[in-house]
C-alpha cells in the first residue's frame, strides 16, 4: 500500500452550526481514510472569532488546523473564501480536500478545483481508499438512478463534496490536541466582485410530497385517525412528508392532498416508509420511483411487504411509536 | 444608455441522457430568466449547449421561445468530458465569439448528474464572479442584484458584471412554447455547430482522456432486489433496522444518527 | 422515404405534451364527470396558438404543416379527447372553410378572432332527419334584398354550447325550382340564434355538444360563404380536412389506452407474475401496437397528400376509418387488460373506451368513409 505523508483537508463549514454538522462528519471519515493512507487530517477554518470551531474540529479528529481569523471574513464570501482556500492549497499542497455539500460548499468547491486545475466529484455518499491509495469518490448519477465510482488518477489535490448525513461524527474527545496554524490574510487579496447586501437566517419552508426525500405513507393498518396522526410527528422528526392510501382518505383520516396513488400523487423519495398498507395496485403503481422502501405490516404476506427492501413484521402503530423513540435518542442535536 | 445591447449567454449543458432532446428543466428556467430580462430591458440571448448532434433540437426550442442565436458545441472528441472540461470548452466558445458578454445564466443543476459544478467552473474559467441558486435577478447598468435562499439563509447580493448566475430549480417557472414559435424556429434558424477545431483546440483533444476525473464503475443501487424480513419484538426489529440500514436513513435525512461505531475503511 | 419524424415534428410533439400533461391532465377526470368545458384551460391555450394551428400568420395563426397539426391534435386528445375534439373541429371545419372559400373581407372579419381563440368555431350540418344523408337537410335560407333569413334546427353540434362563429349548411330554392345547399356564417349574437340543451353523451363529455336553433335568424349578404349553391362542395372539402383531425384524435385516444395497458401489464401481478409475462396479454399488446403504428402512417400519409396539393379525400377517409377502428379496438382491449379496475372510474381507461366509439360515427360514419373510398377506387381509370 502506498503511504503518503500528505494531508487530508476538511473545509470548516460552520454556518448553522447546530443543525449543520457536516464538517464533523467528514472529519470522522477523514480519520478513517488517513489511517489507510498515513496522511494527516487537517481542518481549514476561515472566519472571524473562530476559536470555538478550531477547538471543536480538533476534538473531532483534526490533527492540525489552518485558521484565518479576521473581521473581513466574518460573513461567508464565496469569492474570498475560494481564493483563500486555493492559496492555502497551492502553498501547502494537500493530497485531498473534502468539502461539505451545503449550498455554499457546492458553489465554492468547484471554483477551487478549477483554480487548482483538478477534478471534483459532487455530493458523494461514500469515500474509500483503493488498493492504489487513491480516493474513490462514490456519488449518485442520472438523478440518483445510478451510482458512480470516480477517481482522480493524476491531478492533485483530489477533491470531493460530501452529502450531509453520510458519515457519522466521532464522539467529542476532550483530551485531543492538535497543531493550530493561525495565518494572516494575504496582502494582495482582490476586492470582492460580489457584495452581500442582506443576509438573514430564515429556515426553509414546507416541501411538496412529490419532491420530498422521505415519504411516510399510512394505510388502514394504522388503526384510527388518532393513531394515523402520529405519522405526522414521525415525519416532523425526519423532515418527511406524509402520504396515504385511498381508504384512509375516504375515511377522512387525512386530507385528499395526501393521496398517493393512481388518482393521487406519484412520489420519488429516497426512502419510503409504508405503515399498515397492504399494497393495492392503485397505490403501489405510484411508488415505482422510490429508491428504498421500508414496509411495516402485521401481515408478512401483504404485497407491500414483498415489494419492500426491508419488511418489518409488526403492528404499524407500535412500530411508528418505536421508531420515533429510537430517532429521538439517535439524532445528534 | 449602453451603446450596445447587453449580451446574455445561456448555457444548458447537455449530457448523455438528454438524447430525448428535451431541454433540461434547470436550463429551461435559466432561459426563462434570460427571456424576462430581454422583455424588460432588451438583450441578445445566445443559447449554447454541448452535446451530440441531436441536442440541436433544444436550441430550436430555445430560439422558438425567444433566444436570438443558438450554438451547438459538438464533436466526438468532446464526449466523456467531466465538468472541468465541459466548463473549459464552454469558456473557449464564449471567449472567442462573445468576448464582450455581460451575463451568463445557467441552470443550477442538470437532471442527469446534478453536480451543479459547471456554472461555477465556467465562471472560474472566464474569471468572472458567480452567484448560484438565485431565484430573482435584477440587471442594472454594470451590476446584477440577485436574491436567493440557501442553507437557511435569505440573501440579497450585488455582483459586478460580467458575471454568471445559476438559477434555482424553484425559480422562474418556464413559459410554455407557442406552436407558432416552433414553426418559425425551423425557418432559417441562426444555429451554428462548432467542433473542437472551431474552438481552437488541438486535433488531439480528447475529453475522456483529458478529464481530471475518471469513472471507474457505475452500478444500480436497487439491483440487489433484496427483501429483508425482520421479525420479532418491536424494539428488537427497530434496533435491527437502524443497525443494518442506519446509514441509508441518515443519508436521506441529511442528519447524523448515532447508530453504531463508524465504519473502518 | 424517411419514416423518422423530423426534429421539428419531435419538438411540436414535446411542446404540446408538456403543456397538456401539466395543465390539462390533472383536471380531465373531473371535466368528464361534471361534463364541464374548461374555460380556464382554454384561456391558457389561446396564446399558444391552439385555436389558430393552420391559420396564416397574418391572421395570428401558427401556419403549421398538416403533420404538425395532426401531432398536436393527437397529443391533445391523448390527454383530453373532448378538448382535442373542440380544437380540431374549430380549426378544420370552422376556420379552414373560411380560409378556403371566404372573401378577403370575410377572412379579415372572422379569422383573427377565431385564431386567437376569442371565438370558437362550429360547423352544423346534421339535423334530426339528416345524418349520413346530407340531402335530407331541411334548414332553409331565404334570400332577401340585403340579407338571408335562416330557419331550422341543427343537432349534435360539436362546440355548440361555446361557439361564437358558426358555419351553417342550409338549403334554398333556386330559380330552377331545385334545392341548392349553401353555407352561411352566423355569429352567436345574431337575433334569432339560440343554443339548445347540452347533450348528455356517453363520451367526450367535456365537449358541449348541443342543438342550435335558427328562428328567423337574419344575417347580412356578406355572411354567405362562397357562392350560393356551393354548399356541397364546401361541406365536402371541410370534411376531408376534418377527417384528418378526427383521425388524429382517435389515434391519441388509442395511444393513451395503449400506454396505460403497457404500464398496467408490467405492474399488475397475478399467479405470481406480472401480466406482461402471459402470452395472451403479449398478443393483445402486439395487436394494439401494430394497429396504432399502421394508423399513424395512414394519418401522416393523408396529411402529406393534403400539403402537397393533391386531392386527398380517399386518403383522409382511409385514415379516419382506420384510426377510429383502432381507437375502438385498442380501448376495448385496454379495459379487458385492466380487468375489473378497467371498468372503474378510478382508472382512465373506461373514459378512453367511452370516448373512442363516437370517432366511428361523427364527421361521416365508418360506413360513409367506405363509400368515399369505394367511389375513389371505382372512379379510377383501370
Amino acid at each position: 500500500m502506498m503511504k503518503s505523508t500528505k494531508e487530508i483537508w476538511v473545509f470548516g463549514d460552520y454556518r448553522n452550526y447546530f443543525q449543520n454538522r457536516v464538517t464533523l462528519q467528514i472529519l470522522s471519515r477523514a480519520v478513517d481514510l488517513a489511517s489507510n493512507t498515513g496522511g494527516k487530517v487537517c481542518a481549514v477554518v476561515l472566519g472571524h472569532k473562530v476559536n470555538e470551531y478550531v477547538a471543536e474540529y480538533i476534538a473531532h479528529g483534526a490533527q492540525k488546523v489552518y485558521a484565518m481569523d479576521d473581521p473581513r471574513l466574518s460573513l461567508y464570501s464565496l469569492e474570498t473564501y475560494s481564493r483563500l482556500l486555493t492559496g492555502l492549497a497551492k502553498t501547502y499542497q494537500p493530497e485531498t480536500i473534502l468539502v461539505g455539500a451545503t449550498r455554499f460548499g457546492q458553489e465554492m468547491a468547484p471554483r477551487v478545483a478549477k483554480q487548482l486545475g483538478t477534478g471534483l466529484t459532487a455530493d458523494c455518499i461514500d469515500l474509500e481508499i483503493n488498493e492504489k491509495g487513491l480516493l474513490v469518490q462514490i456519488a449518485p448519477s442520472f438523478g440518483g438512478n445510478l451510482i458512480a465510482k470516480i477517481i482522480t488518477p493524476v491531478k492533485r489535490p483530489q477533491m470531493a463534496t460530501v452529502r450531509p448525513g453520510t458519515f457519522q461524527e466521532q464522539p467529542h474527545d476532550y483530551q485531543a490536541t492538535g497543531e493550530i496554524l493561525i495565518l494572516s490574510l494575504p496582502e494582495d487579496l482582490p476586492k470582492d466582485r460580489i457584495r452581500l447586501l442582506t443576509s438573514e437566517h430564515r429556515p426553509s419552508k414546507k416541501q411538496k410530497i412529490e419532491d420530498a426525500d422521505i415519504v411516510i405513507c399510512g394505510g388502514r393498518g394504522m388503526g384510527s385517525k388518532g393513531k394515523f396522526k402520529k405519522l405526522f410527528d414521525l415525519a416532523a422528526l425526519m423532515n418527511a412528508e406524509v402520504g396515504a392510501t385511498r381508504p384512509v382518505v375516504y375515511s377522512e383520516w387525512v386530507s385528499h392532498h395526501a393521496l398517493v396513488g393512481q388518482a393521487g400523487k406519484n412520489i420519488k423519495p429516497k426512502i419510503l416508509m409504508s405503515f399498515g398498507i397492504s399494497g393495492a395496485i392503485q397505490h403501489t403503481a405510484a411508488l415505482t420511483d422510490a429508491d428504498f422502501i421500508i414496509a411495516i405490516n402485521k401481515n408478512p404476506n401483504a404485497t407491500m411487504m414483498k415489494m419492500a427492501d426491508v419488511a418489518i413484521v409488526a403492528d404499524a402503530n407500535q412500530a411508528c411509536l418505536g421508531i420515533m423513540k429510537a430517532l429521538k435518542e439517535k439524532i445528534r442535536d | 444608455m449602453v451603446s450596445e445591447l447587453p449580451w446574455d449567454s445561456k448555457t444548458g449543458t447537455l449530457k448523455r441522457e438528454l438524447a430525448q432532446g428535451m431541454m433540461d428543466p434547470a436550463s429551461r428556467r435559466a432561459l426563462e430568466a434570460a427571456l424576462q430580462i430581454k422583455e424588460t430591458q432588451g438583450a441578445h440571448i445566445c443559447a449554447v449547449t454541448m452535446g451530440p448532434v441531436m441536442a440541436q433540437e433544444i436550441l430550436h426550442q430555445a430560439m422558438a421561445l425567444g433566444a436570438d442565436a443558438g450554438v451547438l458545441l459538438t464533436d466526438r472528441r468532446m464526449a466523456g468530458a467531466d465538468t472541468f472540461l465541459t466548463s473549459h470548452i464552454l469558456s473557449l466558445f464564449i471567449q472567442r465569439e462573445y468576448e464582450n458578454f455581460d451575463l451568463v445564466i445557467c441552470g443550477s443543476q442538470t437532471s442527469d448528474s446534478e453536480t451543479g459544478q459547471v456554472g461555477p467552473q465556467l465562471a472560474e474559467a472566464l474569471n468572472i464572479p458567480a452567484i448560484g441558486y438565485v431565484n430573482q435577478i435584477s440587471v442594472k447598468e454594470n451590476t446584477v442584484e440577485a436574491q436567493r435562499h440557501v442553507d437557511d439563509f435569505f440573501e440579497i447580493l450585488i455582483m459586478d458584471l460580467p458575471g454568471l448566475i445559476t438559477i434555482d430549480l424553484s425559480a422562474y417557472k418556464p413559459r410554455y412554447l407557442a406552436l407558432e414559435g416552433v414553426e418559425k424556429a425551423f425557418e432559417n434558424p441562426d444555429i451554428r455547430r462548432i467542433d473542437v477545431t472551431g474552438l481552437g483546440l488541438d486535433e488531439s483533444f480528447n475529453a475522456l482522456k483529458d478529464s481530471p476525473t475518471r469513472i471507474i464503475d457505475v452500478f444500480s443501487p436497487t439491483s440487489q432486489g433484496n427483501n429483508r424480513v425482520l421479525k420479532g419484538a418491536v424494539k428488537k426489529v427497530i434496533d435491527q433496522l437502524f443497525d443494518e440500514y442506519g446509514k441509508v436513513i441518515s443519508s436521506a435525512m441529511g442528519k447524523d444518527l448515532k447508530t453504531h461505531e463508524h465504519d473502518e475503511v | 422515404m424517411d419514416f423518422n419524424p423530423c426534429m421539428k415534428h419531435q419538438l411540436i410533439r414535446k411542446t404540446v405534451r408538456e403543456f397538456v400533461e401539466s395543465e390539462i391532465k390533472p383536471h380531465v377526470a373531473l371535466m368528464d364527470k361534471e361534463s364541464r368545458f374548461p374555460w380556464e384551460i382554454v384561456d391558457k391555450m389561446k396564446p399558444l396558438n391552439f385555436f389558430g394551428l393552420q391559420a396564416p400568420r397574418i391572421y395570428g395563426g401558427a401556419d403549421l404543416d398538416t403533420i404538425s397539426y395532426a401531432i398536436t391534435i393527437e397529443e391533445l386528445s391523448r390527454v383530453s379527447a373532448a378538448l382535442g375534439l373542440c380544437v380540431t373541429v374549430h380549426n378544420s371545419v370552422g376556420i379552414y372553410p373560411i380560409l378556403k372559400f371566404g372573401t378577403s373581407e370575410q377572412k379579415k372579419r372572422f379569422v383573427p378572432a377565431m385564431a386567437r381563440g376569442d371565438s370558437i368555431g362550429a360547423f352544423c350540418l346534421t339535423e334530426a332527419n339528416a345524418g349520413s344523408d346530407a340531402g335530407g337537410v331541411e334548414t332553409n335560407a331565404v334570400e332577401l334584398k340585403d340579407s338571408f333569413i335562416l330557419n331550422g334546427t341543427k343537432i349534435f353540434v360539436t362546440n355548440g354550447g361555446v361557439c361564437g362563429t358558426i358555419l351553417v349548411f342550409a338549403i334554398s330554392e333556386g330559380k330552377d325550382q331545385k334545392s341548392h345547399a349553401s353555407v352561411f356564417i352566423v355569429e352567436k349574437d345574431r337575433p334569432g340564434f339560440s343554443v339548445g340543451e347540452i347533450e348528455d353523451l356517453c363520451g367526450m363529455r367535456a365537449n358541449p355538444v348541443s342543438s342550435l336553433f335558427f328562428e328567423d335568424c337574419k344575417v347580412p349578404k356578406t355572411n354567405l360563404l362562397g357562392k350560393m349553391g356551393q354548399g356541397m362542395k364546401i361541406g365536402l372539402t371541410a370534411l376531408d380536412t376534418g377527417r384528418i383531425g378526427i383521425a388524429a384524435q382517435a389515434l391519441g385516444i388509442a395511444q393513451a389506452a395503449f400506454e396505460s395497458s403497457v404500464s398496467y401489464a408490467k405492474e399488475r401481478q397475478q399467479f405470481n407474475q406480472p401480466l406482461s409475462k402471459f402470452q395472451t396479454i403479449q398478443n393483445y399488446l402486439a395487436d394494439m401496437a401494430t394497429k396504432i403504428d399502421a394508423s399513424r402512417l395512414l394519418l401522416y400519409r393523408a396529411a402529406a397528400c393534403k400539403d402537397s396539393g393533391k386531392t386527398f379525400s380517399a386518403e383522409a377517409s382511409m385514415a379516419k376509418l382506420f384510426c377510429s377502428g383502432t381507437a375502438k379496438e385498442v380501448t376495448d382491449l385496454a379495459v379487458q387488460i385492466h380487468g375489473g379496475y378497467g371498468y372503474s372510474k378510478e382508472y382512465d381507461v373506461e373514459r378512453y373506451f367511452r370516448d373512442a366509439k363516437v370517432t366511428q360515427i361523427y364527421e361521416g360514419t365508418s360506413e360513409v368513409q367506405k363509400m368515399v373510398i369505394a367511389r375513389s377506387i371505382l372512379s379510377r381509370p383501370s
